[in-house]
């Protein structure tokens, strides 16, 4: 038998390959490719594409059936209803909730596990390539309903490029911290799917609805505020105009017009990207200290 | 003759274990999954064996930092493996789990675990080639995992264990449901490790194709070490079962008397169908030194002997069932 | 003495017909589901309602008899207006109808999260394991197997629709003490049973093919929250945008009106001026009655609602039912010049009710087809 003090003079370090330290670049780099390849191949993105292909053919049809009805308020109902509050937490929840769950569950995280990776960097790693995905798929679609909904209006291309510039921005900040939070309940609870839907339908559904306090907790509140001070939802009517957003989102703007009762916009801003850093850290924190029972899941 | 089999190593102090346990406990809620495990494996091909439920799993993914004991350390070369992503690059698993990337051609496969483990593109190519072809799936490389046979799969998952060259390999039943040509491939290149001076563990429960590997075994039974060190030396430490040898003779009835007369024997039963003898003996080594002086005394021609127990399956069976 | 085979031995009796084979599917998909907290608590949340329609059917039983029991809550019924309150009887159907509808629309979301709690697991966990071969290796055909399945649905279903219904209803026929209620009231207990069941088929049957179509029980969940919250939202956002286009009509139409009465200077003789005021005033109550009739009218052809899959299963609970006559009844009582506002504020959809089950038909004949080509029987496994 060999001692091991013969296998130690055998470490010899094939060059670029047996690095000091836990940290490869490369290593990192091709878990991230990975993620994201996961991520576009199979039925997945095609579904959520046909998801996402539903706003755009929902401004086609409304603008085929009712076409005195204001772009202003076709593009609020769609970008600023529609999406933020179905479909940017349904993308996050079908992409974000599974980033380790679906590895352990599929027992392919075994290979990433040991591997020279460092546990927090593999939840970090996977966390950028789904928030890559995300936002990209947000971004394209955006821009296809924007164009379905102003192409061959009034509206001048720089007023639609600026309006959908910022509804992508408000977007991409949304679905960002949409998917960190439901990454770290990913982790925290095989049951993410409900817990999810529950944060969704009542924090984010009901809360953020409420003319007061509670809506500060929601990342749609947020986003709604952005969205408003960034740009109008005024549009004319018989001589008479009409804010669709400050009715829908009860925004009291007779008695507070500067809107002194809410967040300026860079407050906004740095509440999403703030919020998602801290969610991504605790994740992180989470993965690094954590077992994960791969040949026997836990629960079952 | 001691009645407890020694729990400590076997083998010189002075040699450093390339994987070592000190009082190692880990339990899941209310299950115990190993039990006060102390052991040193050399380097060289080692089996790792045990019932289902021994804990040979939990061994497994302890000494691959996939699990943080409860009680105890675990070292491998030295260092401990839990967070320390640097022991990733000198450890290779190969999982229980028939689980891949099921869209991913071999190659890709191969070439990703590669990359993952850090290699530059230009050596995880030549990694991967070289891996895929030591483990006979070259040819198949271009073609979907899904596609893969059960063979063909567990080659692939040796491979990706081998791709990054390391030094210390962890293999968790790498034969279940390959065929008898498959099994044999498995087990050459595993020989092959050993001779290039790999530390390979074992896990199996195939327990003449680990015997025909190594003589060296860890045998676990309900998270608790039973036996460590070579089958025969095993074998001798069990006093409770006396060895089991069979002569065959046509003048068998004679020869049992004969043997009856050794104090060393401790029980004779005649196999008329074999026409033979089985004799039950805890001296196996004086038994056989006699075995010629008797056949020139007295005259007996004795066809054939065999010992249907130094073996590791007898071994398992005593240690085991017990 | 007799030595006795300890072995295994072999079942030498009859075996029972294809009839219940599926009941063992259920009984072991309910046992299953019985163990799931959430899913437990789900079911008592969703029995809240009941509570709410056993209270709302015991007080009108009590009213009926004028019992003194009921004189405190008179005040907060007193938006049933002084006719309803003072002839209750008159009036039972109509309420109990209305009860039962609100009951119905609340439990359908009840209904929809038992289902995502048990459904997207059924086939898919199936799939996951490989436990098709364990089934079809059996006596079992691939009816049995889907039958099977869609028993678990129909009993937490029956538990969240029909059994509170039906104790709901057996404690307002105790509280009324009137045999007449039977016959006056039996067929909203038939049109329960029945929504309960169509429920069962229709997303039941929906909920087990998107379960076929993937080995994630998560990914169907989501499917399954995509049908429901999206179609919603999406029907909703149609109709937002049709309100919107009918209120600029209705807008043009009025500015139009003023404009014409307007036209020329304004008399300078306050006699004139009261006079046009007059015109102006009458005209527009007359513009706003027709705009009411005109929603009435374009109600009974919008399709919009349809989008929403849950809006058609309420379309076709609240035809079974026969809510919208008991809301014409109960319109009778509102003063003739704000009976259009009212049904056009507390009707629902009012298109036609069989549009909703053509689609759903047609959902079902799609759930059917799925399921046919995912699951395959033993020889057809792969």
């Amino acid at each position: 038998m060999k001692d091991v003090a013969t296998l130690e003079s055998s470490h010899s370090a094939s060059p670029g390959h047996r690095a000091t330290g836990g940290f490869s670049w490369i290593a990192l780099w091709t878990l991230y490719t990975l993620t994201f390849r996961q991520h576009m191949h199979g039925r997945r993105w095609i579904v959520m594409g046909v998801l996402f292909l539903l706003p755009p053919g929902l401004a086609v049809l409304i603008r085929a059936t009712a076409p005195d009805a204001p772009s202003i308020v076709t593009e609020f109902l769609l970008a600023f209803l529609l999406i933020p509050q179905a479909l940017l937490p349904l993308i996050a929840l079908v992409y974000a909730s599974g980033i380790i769950q679906d590895e352990q569950e599929d027992q392919t995280l075994t290979y990433l596990l040991i591997r020279p990776i460092p546990r927090w960097a593999i939840y970090v790693v996977k966390l950028l390539a789904t928030l890559t995905t995300t936002v990209l798929l947000t971004t394209i679609f955006t821009v296809l309903m924007y164009a379905a909904i102003y192409l061959g209006s009034e509206a001048s291309f720089n007023t639609i490029v600026r309006r959908c510039s910022i509804a992508i921005a408000i977007h991409g900040l949304a679905v960002v911290a949409y998917c960190c939070l439901f990454g770290l309940i990913g982790l925290y609870t095989k049951r993410a799917l409900i817990a999810g839907i529950l944060y969704t339908a009542v924090i984010e559904g009901l809360l953020a609805n409420l003319p007061f306090g509670l809506r500060f907790v929601t990342i749609i509140y947020y986003a709604r505020i952005g969205a408003y001070r960034s740009m109008d939802f005024i549009f004319t009517r018989n001589g008479r105009d009409h804010n669709v957003a400050a009715e829908t989102w009860q925004i009291d703007v007779k008695k507070d017009p500067e809107l002194l009762d809410h967040p300026q916009l860079l407050t906004c801003v740095i509440v999403l990207a703030g919020a998602s850093l801290v969610f991504a850290v605790i994740g992180a924190l989470m993965c690094a200290r954590r077992e994960f029972h791969v040949k026997t899941p836990e629960g079952s | 003759m001691h009645s407890e089999l020694p729990r400590e190593v076997a083998g010189s102090p002075e040699v450093k274990p390339v994987v070592e346990f000190h009082k190692v406990s880990k339990w899941y809620g209310n299950v115990i999954g190993v039990n006060k495990l102390s052991i040193r494996i050399p380097a060289g091909v080692t089996g790792l064996l045990g019932p289902n439920g021994a804990g040979k799993s939990t061994l497994l993914q302890l000494a691959t930092g996939q699990l943080f004991p409860s009680q105890g350390s675990v070292r491998v070369l030295g260092q401990e493996v839990w967070n320390n992503t640097a022991m990733n690059r000198l450890i290779g698993l190969c999982p229980e789990q028939d689980a891949f990337y099921e869209w991913m051609t071999g190659w890709d496969f191969i070439y990703t675990c590669a990359r993952l483990g850090g290699l530059p593109r230009a050596d995880a190519k030549d990694a991967a080639a070289r891996t895929l072809d030591a483990v006979g799936m070259f040819k198949h490389k271009d073609r979907s995992v899904r596609g893969y046979s059960k063979g063909m799969r567990q080659r692939t998952k040796l491979a990706q264990a081998l791709v990054h060259d390391p030094e210390v390999l962890f293999l968790d039943e790498p034969f279940t449901g390959t065929d008898p040509v498959a099994r044999r491939d498995l087990m050459e290149i595993i020989r092959k490790l050993g001779a290039e001076g790999k530390s390979v563990l074992v896990s199996s429960h195939v327990l003449h194709e680990v015997h025909t590997l190594t003589p060296n075994i860890i045998l676990l039974n309900r998270g608790r070490l039973v036996a460590e060190g070579q089958v025969r030396e095993i074998r001798d430490l069990i006093d409770k079962h006396p060895h089991h040898i069979v002569l065959v003779c046509d003048e068998y009835r004679k020869l049992a008397g004969r043997v009856l007369t050794w104090d060393d024997v401790e029980g004779v039963r005649v196999l008329n169908r074999d026409k033979g003898l089985m004799v039950e003996t805890r001296s196996p080594d004086k038994f056989y030194s006699r075995l010629p002086q008797l056949s020139l005394e007295d005259g007996l021609s004795i066809k054939e002997v065999y010992s249907d127990d130094d073996n590791l399956e007898a071994v398992f069976k005593y240690l085991v069932n017990k | 003495m007799p030595i006795f085979d300890q072995g295994y031995q072999h079942w030498s009796g009859e075996l029972t017909g294809h009839t219940w084979r599926w009941l063992a599917i259920t009984r072991h998909g309910v046992r299953i589901g019985m163990k799931n907290r959430l899913l437990r608590l789900a079911m008592m949340l969703a029995w809240l309602p009941a509570l709410f329609l056993a209270f709302s059917l015991c007080v009108w039983g009590l009213l009926e008899q004028k019992s003194d029991l009921v004189k405190p809550l008179l005040g907060m019924l007193s938006f049933l207006g002084p006719e309803i309150l003072d002839n209750p009887k008159n009036y039972r159907v109509e309420i109990w109808t209305l009860c039962y509808e609100y009951f119905l629309l609340t439990e359908l979301r009840f209904s929809m999260i038992v289902i995502l709690l048990v459904g997207p697991s059924l086939i898919s966990q199936d799939l996951r394991f490989n436990a098709m071969p364990l089934y079809f290796s059996r006596p079992i055909r691939r009816i049995d197997y889907f039958i099977g399945k869609l028993g678990i649905i129909g009993y937490f279903l029956g538990l969240v629709l029909i059994v509170p219904s039906l104790v709901a209803y057996l404690l307002g026929m105790l509280f009324s003490l009137d045999l007449s209620i039977i016959p006056d009231t039996f067929p909203l207990l038939l049109a329960c049973i029945g929504y309960g069941l169509l429920m069962t088929l229709s997303a039941g049957l929906l909920i087990l093919a998107l379960s076929s179509l993937s080995r994630s029980s998560r990914y169907v969940g989501l499917f399954w929250l995509g049908i429901w919250f999206v179609t919603s939202i999406v029907g909703s956002v149609l109709e937002g945008v049709n309100r919107e286009q009918r209120m600029h009509d209705a807008y043009r139409k009025s500015y139009a009106m003023e404009r014409s009465i307007q036209a020329g200077p304004m008399p300078k003789n306050p006699e004139e001026q009261r006079k046009r005021m007059v015109e102006q005033r009458e005209a527009a109550q007359k513009l706003r009655a027709e705009i009411y009739r005109d929603e009435l009218e374009g109600a009974q052809s919008d399709w919009r609602p349809m989008v929403s899959y849950t809006g058609n299963l309420a379309r076709v609970g609240q035809h079974w039912l026969r809510s919208d006559a008991s809301w014409q009844k109960i319109g009778q009582t509102v003063p003739a010049d704000a009976r259009d506002e009212f049904l056009l504020r507390s009707m629902g959809p009012r298109y036609p009710w069989y549009w909703s089950l053509l689609l759903l038909a047609i959902l079902f004949g799609i759930s059917v087809c799925i399921l046919n080509f995912r699951v395959k029987s033993l020889d057809r496994l792969k």
